[in-house]
């Protein structure tokens, strides 16, 4: 049995590779949170036991082996955090940590019978994608969402750093995994100008870089949900706030009543004249037939 | 702060949405040591009163229930000006536990403004009903300030509010840090850039960078008031970035909601969903256009059954036992006063104001079953269902539930506008309220069409309240069309769950109305009593010779072409004062000892003559009370010049046109 110090290190040093090889001692001990010795004497380990190959000086590579590890331990920690959200219902930002201690208790049965319930997603929470049995990572042809110019319209793949804090802001920002945003712009320093929906981010560089994004085809382009006014719902079907059509006028009320952008509502009531009785923020508001056909929502389905 | 304990009471204000039970709250705080008045300058209702903890005696301020601090409405206007202008030492924050969303919203508003802050959780047996669980412990710990779990309608948990309201005083929560809500967000540039050019400006009283937010999010109040005092250069630059900012609105009240459900996604369990709750079955019904209106009708029956079969009893009680009993007193006892003085308290105190007492049971009554019904929940269905047909009439919904309160009494319906929000809408509901027949009037009806048409009396009397209906409708239809026109007021409202009623706090309400009416029957009402009593007296030539007299005979001519002697206009007159007035002045001038003023009245009224007295009473000019409100919550004498000319012109046209179609049929 290997212990987890090797299996952390192997992981870390897959990860690296990606955009360094072979990976510096320096970065390992960044990335790991380590001091330099420390990894200088884990280094000259692993390559006794084959799993690295390793040149002081300038640094580590995986061996066939080494690399077979690693993307196992990967792969299980993946799928942990899949099952830690979707199953369990942790909240994301606070997943990684507690895949990083299962991952290295799991056996191949144990792993088996995660990736068969978890069959259906092939990426982990925050977007990156779960390795098949044979260690086969999908390459989703994705790069930093600080890279890309205004004008393109990406969907937004994976967040780079799995820190809880830099999880709660994208959630805040709405910019999780699956989302499309149209690049609006970008200075000089790099901050980037986001469109999603009915709503704008900016984002500054650095946060633009912890970001993966992939280029959204025509073809791909989502199918546009049609907004409607909320007096078009029927008694019973139920749809997302998107926008406020004309003027202030009732404004103000309408948004401390809970019709906001994102809210859901159910229509409990609608005889195609009077008022309607909307469900919304857990309570029944009646609303005039001039406003209702103001507040433009988009139907959920099913 | 704390300092000043010994010299002044602290101030405790009492914040929360409508239909929170924030009233059933400040009840049990204060008891019945209340005061109510009005906030200076203003027509909203102010409740103030005392409360006691360990030796401390605080002062407490209910403000008006409000969803927002923005000033959509003027309690809302109320509520914010209070909290920055008065800065009460401390808020209890009075929240719904069923419907935690829009409550907590309006916390990330009270957070900036209040020092400090408790929150009193109420309303969490309906919450289990509905399947929600609030974690106390964890709300307190998310927010940092201290939380009471309440069910104030079954006085659970006031104790426990006192005393925390009580340390919260004396020793503060501390490390509150005022985070402001658009912190990293792109709405965080436009305020502060404000903020900025707001820099060297006076925004007193409000905290400069509360005032460059609510300028983004609309607040004409705010916008009026900065306009004002800002240059006008510098009012240019704020206004370019205000132009075209609804967007900005929108999401500051989106990132308010999503620090709402941030809290709300760790203290909050609820119910798996595609659970129907009772409220929304129930709603199903009463909400339904046909259905709904039946129930409608149906349960205003009831409540008028039950008002009149116990009222109407308790009214003859009060006048045959309590009052013509003194009365008598005063006539056959009380022999050595002079005559003029017996008369003055005999006829004028007890045959007027005394008489109008009488009806206070029926009012008492009718303001029971409102507080019933409102308390249940039930009123603001009766808004839904009545949208479509006010529309008509250009008022939404909330109107007619100041015009239903008429029946009871035109004054509280004058002062019930204030929930509509536009003045428009408020104004033609002012001038519609004294047209629906309250309690006075029926009363009148009851008498006239009794004497006069004996077995047709009861569908004399539906029909001429039927027929005050269509005036108004119709008075509404043109006064839209012509005289009040403008924007539309749309309906908004939230409709409160459902629930088990609170004895006390109908009873306090109701208390309150009636009291208003008897200290009027005290006051106004006994001083014109007095005043028609000494013109009926002098000069002194016995009443067919009085000043009274000469008035009635000057209006004569008027009266013929309605078919009606000097007395029936003198009668009519008289019911300016109260409309019950018709009754005692027609007991005054035709009672003769022995007979009744049933025989009299069958003896001088054709049914033509009958009907157009009717008519002329129910839509007589409002009563002196009504006309005073009127003054009051409009701000204005010339609507209630308006009022009572239309309503004067209405009803004798009106008057003479029926008496003489009628007479052309009794030919």
């Amino acid at each position: 049995m290997r212990s987890e110090r090797v299996e952390e290190y192997l992981e870390a040093i897959s990860k690296r590779q990606r955009t360094e090889t072979p990976v510096s001692t320096s970065s390992l001990a960044a990335d790991l949170g380590v001091s330099l010795p420390a990894v200088t004497e884990m280094m000259q380990r692993l390559a006794a036991e084959g799993l690295i190959e390793y040149e002081p000086n300038k640094g580590a590579t995986l061996t066939a082996e080494g690399s077979r590890v690693a993307i196992t331990t990967i792969r299980r920690h993946r799928l942990w955090e899949r099952f830690l959200t979707d199953i369990l219902g942790l909240k994301w930002d606070k997943v990684h940590e507690e895949a990083c201690r299962l991952e290295h208790a799991t056996s191949p049965e144990t792993e088996d019978r995660l990736a068969s319930l978890m069959s259906e997603t092939d990426t982990c929470p925050h977007g990156h994608p779960i390795p098949d049995k044979d260690g086969n990572i999908p390459d989703q042809g994705v790069g930093l969402l600080s890279e890309f110019e205004p004008g393109q319209k990406v969907r937004i793949a994976a967040i780079g750093r799995e820190t809880p804090d830099l999880l709660r802001k994208v959630e805040k920002w709405g910019l999780k995994p699956g989302v499309v945003v149209s690049i609006e712009s970008k200075d000089s320093k790099g901050s980037m100008g986001l469109k999603l929906d009915d709503r704008e981010v900016v984002l500054k560089k650095d946060s633009a870089a912890a970001l993966l994004a992939k280029p959204v085809g025509p073809d791909e382009e989502t199918v546009k949900e049609e907004e409607v006014p909320i007096s078009r719902l029927q008694a019973g079907e139920s749809g997302v706030v998107r926008s406020y059509a004309g003027g202030r006028g009732m404004l103000g009320r309408c948004l401390s009543m809970g019709f906001t952008p994102g809210s859901p509502v159910r229509v409990i009531e609608n005889y195609g004249r009077g008022p309607i009785l909307v469900s919304v923020c857990n309570s029944e508001v009646a609303v005039g037939r001039e406003i209702a056909g103001r507040i433009m929502v988009t139907r959920k389905r099913g | 702060m704390a300092a000043r304990s010994g010299e002044k009471a602290p101030v405790v204000a009492l914040a929360g949405l409508p239909n929170v039970g924030k009233s059933t709250v400040f009840n049990l705080l204060t008891g019945l040591s209340q005061h109510v008045g009005n906030w200076p300058g203003k027509t909203i209702e102010q409740k103030t009163g005392v409360m006691q903890y360990d030796g401390l005696t605080m002062q407490l301020v209910d403000l008006p229930g409000t969803y927002s601090l923005t000033a959509n409405s003027v309690e809302e206007q109320i509520a914010r000006d209070y909290l920055v202008k008065e800065r009460p030492d401390l808020v209890v924050a009075v929240l719904n536990a069923a419907s935690m969303e829009r409550s907590l919203y309006l916390v990330a508003e009270l957070i900036e403004l209040a020092p400090r802050l408790v929150i009193a959780l109420n309303m969490t047996d309906v919450a289990r009903q509905e399947g929600t669980k609030v974690n106390v412990g964890a709300l307190e710990a998310a927010l940092n300030i201290p939380v009471v779990p309440m069910v104030a309608s079954r006085n659970q948990g006031v104790k426990d509010l006192v005393k925390v309201i009580g340390v919260e005083y004396s020793q503060p929560t501390v490390g509150r840090i005022v985070k402001h809500i658009e912190s990293g967000s792109e709405t965080e540039g436009d305020i502060s850039h404000i903020a900025q050019l707001l820099a060297d400006e006076d925004t007193t009283p409000y905290p400069r960078h509360w005032a460059a937010t609510k300028l983004l999010e609309g607040d004409q109040q705010i916008n009026r008031l900065l306009r004002e005092r800002v240059s006008e250069g510098r009012w240019a630059d704020i206004d370019s970035i205000l132009k075209d900012k609804e967007a900005t609105a929108i999401a500051i009240a989106g990132l308010r909601f999503d620090w709402v459900r941030r809290v709300l996604s760790t203290v909050q369990e609820k119910r798996p969903l595609g659970q129907i709750s009772l409220t929304e079955r129930l709603d199903r019904a009463a909400t339904h256009p046909i259905l709904g209106l039946m129930i409608l009708l149906l349960v205003m029956g009831l409540a008028f059954a039950v008002i009149y079969g116990i009222g109407v009893p308790a009214q003859q009680f009060l006048e045959v036992s309590v009052v013509e009993r003194v009365q008598g007193l005063v006539f056959n006892q009380m022999t050595f006063l002079p005559d003029w003085l017996q008369g003055l308290l005999g006829d004028g105190i007890l045959g007027g104001a005394g008489l109008v007492f009488t009806f206070a049971p029926i009012l008492l009554l009718f303001f029971l079953a409102w507080g019933f019904l409102e308390d249940v929940g039930y009123t603001a269905r009766v808004a839904f269902v009545t949208d479509r047909y006010m529309h008509a009439i250009g008022l939404h919904g909330k109107s007619s539930l100041p015009l239903l309160l008429g029946f009871g009494c035109n004054v509280p319906a004058v002062m019930g506008t204030r929930i509509i929000e536009s003045r428009r809408a408020r104004l033609l509901t002012v001038l519609l309220a004294p047209l629906i027949p309250c309690t006075g009037r029926m009363a009148v009806i009851a008498v006239i069409a009794g004497a006069v048409f004996g077995g047709w009396a009861i569908l004399v009397t539906v029909g001429i309240i039927a027929f005050s209906l269509v005036v108004l409708a119709i008075l509404g239809l043109v006064m839209n069309r012509f005289v009040l026109r403008g924007k539309r007021a749309a309906l908004m409202m939230e409709l409160p769950l459902y629930h088990t009623p609170n004895p006390r706090t109908i009873g306090l309400g109701a208390w309150q109305r009636t009291a208003a009416f008897i200290r009027r029957a005290g006051t106004v009402i006994l001083i014109v009593s007095i005043v028609v009593w000494l013109l009926s007296y002098f000069p002194g030539e016995g009443i067919e010779e009085s000043f009274l007299a000469d008035i009635g005979r000057w209006l004569e001519p008027l009266g013929k072409l309605m078919g009606l002697d000097w007395e029936m206009m003198v009668a009519l007159l008289t019911s300016f004062v109260a409309k019950e007035n018709t009754i005692a002045t027609l007991g005054v001038l035709l009672g003769q000892e022995g007979s009744g003023l049933t025989e009299v009245l069958r003896e001088m009224l054709t049914p033509a003559a009958g009907i157009a007295f009717l008519v002329a009473q129910v839509l007589f000019i409002p009563c002196v009370a009504t006309a005073a409100c009127i003054r009051q919550e409009t701000g204005s004498w010339r609507w209630m010049a308006t009022s009572i000319g239309l309503q004067l012109v209405l009803s004798l046209s009106l008057a003479i046109l029926v008496f003489q179609i009628g007479r052309l049929i009794e030919t």
